[in-house]
């Protein structure tokens, strides 16, 4: 049993400014708390098969318990005692919890309090429909009202879809009207569905708990939106101020959120990784805010490799894996572990990387590379060959609207990181086979002053 | 507008009494105008400026030309810090490895040949100055191409440190100084070290970490500090006393005789 705090503590902290935890750009991690996806990650992690997600497990001892999961809490990890998602309140314990079980704690820090004072006064916990204020209860009737209306819609539209589809195209003006039509008709009834429940308080609660459903469109639109009022305007911002846009694709919407972690370390987009961090392939999450499994492929290309005798740059592709299926419940990539699965597998079919990951590197005075990884959808799912890729694509010089146009990608999610040298790469070289580029450093170029102003020994 | 001081001979006939006062209205009929067949001597005017006396008219209008205009035609070669146009104002606006200087000049920061070229799909009415890396691109460049870089670096291939036995060969310089044989303390210390840096200017060596470590390779103790001892601090001071006073003392063994009064001025 977790200690009571002191119910002023909770007041101490302004509670609507509270965030979750804020790990990439001040945006929370999490769309909607997703306890069981985060646990899902922490499994993936450790394991290199994901094996269906545990039931919560709230004791420290039930990670060591797993028998794929080796990693054993530590001792001073035991010492926090006992830490109930559904009731810290306090940072250093929420920190605590998602750093020992990798579990995100529900809602606000509000509502955990409220919780943890219940609990604690063994109060009987109302269930949230039934909270006994009179307004709430008035207005929720308004708003089941308004939801039967929109139910009663979407019935209707459905009949209507129906007798279109049940048409002859001859009747509704040719074949490619009656498709517009039904498009746009079926626009209309997924946008019947979100409103149906966007007003649901307990869809909003389930939503700020995390317990939200993403097979479910009203949890997907909700998830959307939170997306594009921050991380996806940073990705956009990123994506121009690094040039990402006329240097490697011609235009560029992303649709899919996409965070790089380097083992536990979570990396912001556009940030300098050190070159031993990098060694190793990262571990992505992509998150896709439409229905449906995809399947993707994974490029990270380098856009700033130098050509010195030249005075210019080229691209130089570090990783392809293709036939990597995604969904919205479904968003982990570990790239790590398709790797390793790669190399284990003899078979062709079953193997997923096409170009093994390279270690990123720079080298020394040389400006920073941009290492650029795209999330690219595969048309229709259809699986990539494998062998094929591996044939035709040449790592030095990789151009990836080429490879996008030739494969019939479609670009959803991009993420970048920077490298640059740093103490480690010397070592990162020379285990990757590039001994005698260590000791080549780049300086700059002088410029040649123009005929009339070129010193010359008259002159001195 | 001329304003004839009606009043003024009034005054000054009411303010005499010498006059009559019949004097007094004859002169306010004057002025009032009832007898301008006979205009008074005593009606005086005041001519004000109606017209500047000097300069000109609108501000100068010829003051010395400020030399704006092309520095560098289209075509032309230029480096990175030639400035290619001055002007007041924005005319012209820096387009591509251009850049605008404190007064809206236009300068270059690659070098290349410059271009005066219109780009409507960055601005529709502004006009670009940009500097091409080849002297056959056109500017502007097509609309989502991947920008055209140059590295403007050189690969340098770097001895693995080759320092290291030149700065050794300059401390065995040092010892010829000394006598041969003998320990100094410089060859000491410099032997052990392992890296030997070059200075700001010629000079080679033992970088600073290496130096603060003499002192413990030399196995040199030192008496631990102990905060709030003032038994040891008061002993010290009173050695370093007793050593000042002795030192001074030599110091002044040599002359003949001090000023007592002076000596005592400066004493503690």
């Amino acid at each position: 049993m977790a200690p009571v705090k002191p119910s002023v503590r909770q007041f101490s902290s302004c509670f609507r400014c509270v965030r979750g935890d804020v790990s990439f750009n001040g945006a929370p991690r999490r769309f909607f708390s997703s306890s069981a996806a985060a646990r899902e990650e922490l499994q993936t992690t450790s394991s290199s098969t994901p094996p269906p997600p545990p039931p919560p497990s709230s004791t420290p001892a039930a990670p060591a318990k797993d028998a794929e999961a080796p990693k054993e809490t530590p001792e001073y990890m035991k010492e926090w005692g006992e830490l109930d998602p559904n009731a810290v309140e306090l940072k250093r314990d929420e920190r605590r919890l998602i750093r020992r079980e990798g579990i995100q704690p529900i809602g606000s820090r509000r509502r955990r309090a409220i919780i943890a004072r219940t609990a604690a006064a063994k109060a009987e916990q109302i269930p949230f429909e039934q909270l006994p204020y009179q307004c709430f209860q008035e207005a929720r009737k308004v708003l089941l009202a308004d939801r039967e209306e929109k139910l009663k819609e979407i019935k209707t539209q459905i009949t209507r879809i129906e007798n279109l589809k049940a048409q002859d195209p001859v009747v509704s003006g040719g074949q490619v009207k009656k498709e517009t039509r039904m498009r746009s008709m079926q626009n209309h009834l997924n946008e019947l569905v979100i409103l149906a429940d966007i007003n649901d308080p307990v869809v909003k609660k389930k939503f700020e708990d995390g317990e939200g459903d993403m097979n479910k469109p009203i949890y997907r639109y909700l998830a959307d939106q939170k997306w594009r009022k921050y991380k996806r305007l940073v990705v956009e911002q990123r994506i121009e101020q690094f040039n990402l846009v006329p240097d490697l694709l011609p235009t560029f919407d992303p649709i899919a959120d996409v965070d790089l972690a380097f083992g536990r370390k979570n990396v912001p987009i556009g940030d300098f990784v050190d070159s031993a961090v990098s060694e190793n392939p990262p571990r992505l999450n992509v998150q896709t805010f439409e229905r449906g499994q995809k399947l993707v492929t994974v490029v990270m290309v380098d856009a700033d490799v130098p050509i010195p005798e030249k005075d210019s740059l080229t691209y130089r592709c570090h990783f392809i894996a293709s036939n990597i299926p995604i969904a919205p419940d479904q968003t982990s990539v570990p790239l790590n572990l398709l790797q390793q699965q790669s190399r284990k597998t003899k078979n062709v079919e079953e193997q997923k990387v096409a170009l093994s990951w390279s270690a990123p590197w720079a080298h020394k005075g040389a400006p920073y590379h941009r290492m650029a990884i795209f999330v690219l959808e595969q048309k229709d799912a259809q699986a990539l060959n494998i062998s094929e890729i591996r044939k035709n694509e040449k790592r030095d010089g990789f151009i990836l609207r080429s490879f996008v146009d030739r494969m019939k990608l479609k670009p959803i999610g991009v993420t970048l990181f920077r490298t640059k040298w740093d103490e480690s790469m010397e070592g990162v070289m020379k285990r990757n086979g590039l001994k005698d580029e260590v000791n080549v450093e780049f300086k700059r170029k002088k410029i040649e002053p123009l005929p009339y102003k070129r010193r010359t020994e008259r002159m001195r | 507008m001329l304003l004839p001081r009606i009043l003024a001979p009034v005054r000054a006939a009411a303010k005499s009494p010498l006059i009559p006062s019949s004097r007094v209205l004859d002169v306010i009929r004057h002025a009032n105008g009832s007898a301008a067949h006979a205009p008074s001597p005593t009606l005086s005017f005041v001519r004000h400026a109606t017209h500047q006396a000097q300069g000109r008219a609108n501000g100068a209008k010829d003051g010395p030309g400020k030399r704006l205009g092309a520095k560098k035609a289209g075509g032309e070669y230029v480096i990175p810090g030639n400035i290619i146009f001055r002007q007041r104002g924005t005319a012209w606006f820096p387009g591509e490895n251009c850049k605008f200087g404190r007064d809206h000049c236009i300068f270059a920061t690659e070098s290349g040949y410059v271009r005066y070229y219109k780009d409507p799909s960055l601005h529709p009415k502004r006009q670009y100055i940009g500097v091409a890396l080849e002297k056959t691109d056109k500017l502007p460049y097509p609309q989502n191409a991947a920008r055209r870089r140059r590295l403007g670096f050189v690969a340098v291939q770097n001895e693995p440190q080759p320092k290291k036995i030149e700065g050794q060969a300059v401390v065995a310089d040092l010892q010829v100084g000394d006598a041969p044989g003998s320990e100094t303390s410089i060859r000491a210390t410099v032997r052990d070290s392992q890296t030997l840096t070059i200075g700001k200017g010629y000079a080679y060596r033992a970088a600073n970490w290496d130096i603060g470590r003499v002192a413990e390779r030399a196995n040199v103790q030192v008496k631990q500090f102990v905060p709030g001892d003032r038994w040891a601090a008061w002993q010290k001071s009173q050695a370093r006393k007793k050593r000042n006073e002795e030192a001074k003392k030599l110091r002044n063994a040599g002359k003949k005789s001090a000023k007592p009064k002076a000596r005592k001025r400066r004493g503690p």
